[in-house]
């Protein structure tokens, strides 16, 4: 089993052993599995999770970093002889002989094991980073913009967008054939769908006629009714 | 108001010894449930035995009249009736993620869960987990669950690429239900025509069955046949896990309270 050695400026202070299957924290709060009360440690520093006799370091963020071999990690996994460093503490990681052998990634197949997003998204981004590495995921939104009655855009922010002459529609458009309930837009995984729904008047595509679904590009153009429309997908930054 | 008709199988497979997958289905309330579960011993199959009952039960509680304005986690970007599943689905992870502290083999249960929903001339689909869903319309086959697994996700990131993970991550999920204090679902809302068909499985199906086979198998057989072609095209293939399917078939869409004028303007075309 992998052990933990931890030292204030060299002096042996205590020894930790790591269970698979378990997730050690560190940090000064006394929550912690290993507490560490000096100053320059965070409440909640970091911790260590096991994935199948790996075991994967991740800081939480703390204000002044986590370091393994004297280089700054956002999240690294483990190796024998690794010298993690928080503040003035050092942690020796250490794997005794027999066990680095068997430490081979044994079959999962049987099981399903969960990887929690966050550490998952950290090592993807590389395991040594220096600084704080952000996530930023680019995600994108379909946007409608109007080229009739004064102009103006509309944010597809729902997953199902329903258009038609009705008040409770997202969309209302005015039209002597437009149904109530007339078309749809939805969200789905491979991008933005416009159905038609009902109504005499059906919606159309780049002149196109819809009978049931389309799937729409960037700078279709839709019409229906009083109401003609560009879609788009624009960039929304989250972190 | 939508008809539909179904039929579902759930199959142990060739290899294992129990079956922790589990399904449900109700062609009138229109709720159909697929979770595999994990975890030791006999953890998942109570972990999947319990999404099922408690999505259900709030399912069934919103279908006598209960309101979902109270819910937390009310999402604007969906419907009221995807509200209604979606806090169905984070009630049943509080459920598991309680129930597995309370026993040392149910430490860190856990379970998938894909859902379907039909209401309002809509089909609301949602999961956590790798269990897929398919929508079968106008002879095409489309997904409408989001993978919930390390590789899935590294595809993501990097598109076109290489995974770097190895052949041990196969199953690696990066969302389950129990496993944490709250959960994400992934959840879609879209118009249901007659003839669309849905089809739901466990990864049991989707490791062994490609989504081309699934759409000709489903387009030519009614839903019970359909589930047990697959189920045997699955074991034939190794069966190296449970095996789960549901196929749903809209057979109808009488209209609603449609307007007078629509009517009249129906049967005006029928005529041309």
């Amino acid at each position: 089993m992998p052990s933990l050695s931890l030292r204030y400026e060299g002096e042996w202070v205590n020894g930790y052993l790591l269970k698979d299957g378990t997730i050690l924290t560190i940090g000064r709060s006394k929550s912690n599995d290993v507490v560490i009360e000096n100053r320059g440690v965070s409440g909640h520093h970091a911790k260590i999770d096991s994935l199948d006799g790996r075991f994967l370091l991740t800081d939480l963020q703390s204000k002044n970093g986590t370091f393994v071999n004297d280089e700054l990690i956002t999240s690294c996994w483990l190796k024998h002889g690794d010298v993690i460093t928080i503040a003035k503490h050092t942690l020796c990681f250490d794997v005794t002989a027999s066990e680095a052998s068997a430490a081979a990634p044994a079959d999962l197949s049987e099981r399903t094991l969960i990887m929690d997003t966050d550490d998952y998204q950290a090592m993807l981004a590389g395991s040594y980073s220096k600084g704080a590495a952000e996530n930023i995921k680019k995600e994108m939104v379909g946007v409608l913009s109007f080229m009739t009655g004064g102009g103006g855009e509309f944010r597809l922010t729902k997953k199902l967008t329903n258009i038609g002459k009705g008040s409770f529609n997202d969309i209302v458009v005015k039209g002597f054939f437009v149904g109530k309930a007339s078309a749809s837009i939805s969200q789905r995984p491979a991008g933005y769908y416009l159905s038609y729904v009902a109504g005499f008047s059906k919606p159309k595509v780049n002149g196109k006629a819809v009978k049931q679904s389309v799937k729409l590009e960037d700078f279709d153009i839709i019409e229906l009714g009083s109401k003609k429309m560009q879609f788009m997908q624009k960039p929304v930054y989250k972190k | 108001m939508i008809v539909v008709e179904s039929a579902g199988i759930t199959d142990v497979g060739r290899r294992r010894t129990k079956n922790e997958d589990a399904l449900f289905r109700d062609d009138d309330v229109r709720l159909y449930l697929v979770a595999d579960g994990l975890g030791g011993h006999q953890a998942g199959e109570v972990a999947s035995r319990l999404v099922i009952e408690t999505i259900r039960g709030c399912m069934q509680e919103y279908h006598r009249g209960a309101h979902v304005d109270t819910f937390e986690g009310y999402d604007l970007a969906l419907s009221d009736e995807a509200n209604k599943l979606l806090s169905s689905i984070e009630r049943a992870n509080r459920e598991v993620n309680q129930r597995s502290s309370q026993q040392g083999s149910y430490r860190r249960m856990g379970s998938t869960v894909s859902a379907a929903y039909y209401c309002n001339d809509a089909l609301i689909t949602a999961n956590v987990g790798d269990s897929p869903i398919w929508l079968i319309h106008n002879g095409g086959i489309e997904t409408l669950s989001v993978l919930h697994t390390a590789v899935a996700e590294q595809a993501a990131l990097h598109p076109g690429e290489q995974t770097s993970l190895g052949p041990e991550f196969r199953h690696v999920l990066t969302r389950a239900i129990g496993i944490e204090a709250t959960v994400k679902a992934d959840i879609f809302e879209v118009p249901c025509f007659a003839g669309d068909i849905l089809v739901m499985g466990s990864d049991g199906l989707s490791g062994k069955v490609s989504s081309e086979e699934i759409l000709d198998l489903v387009s030519r057989a009614r839903p019970e046949k359909a589930c047990r072609l697959l189920v045997d095209l699955a074991n034939e293939r190794g069966g190296d896990d449970n095996i789960t399917v549901i196929v749903a078939r809209v057979t109808a869409l009488r209209p609603g309270a449609r307007s007078v004028m629509a009517r009249v303007w129906k049967w005006f075309r029928k005529g041309s």
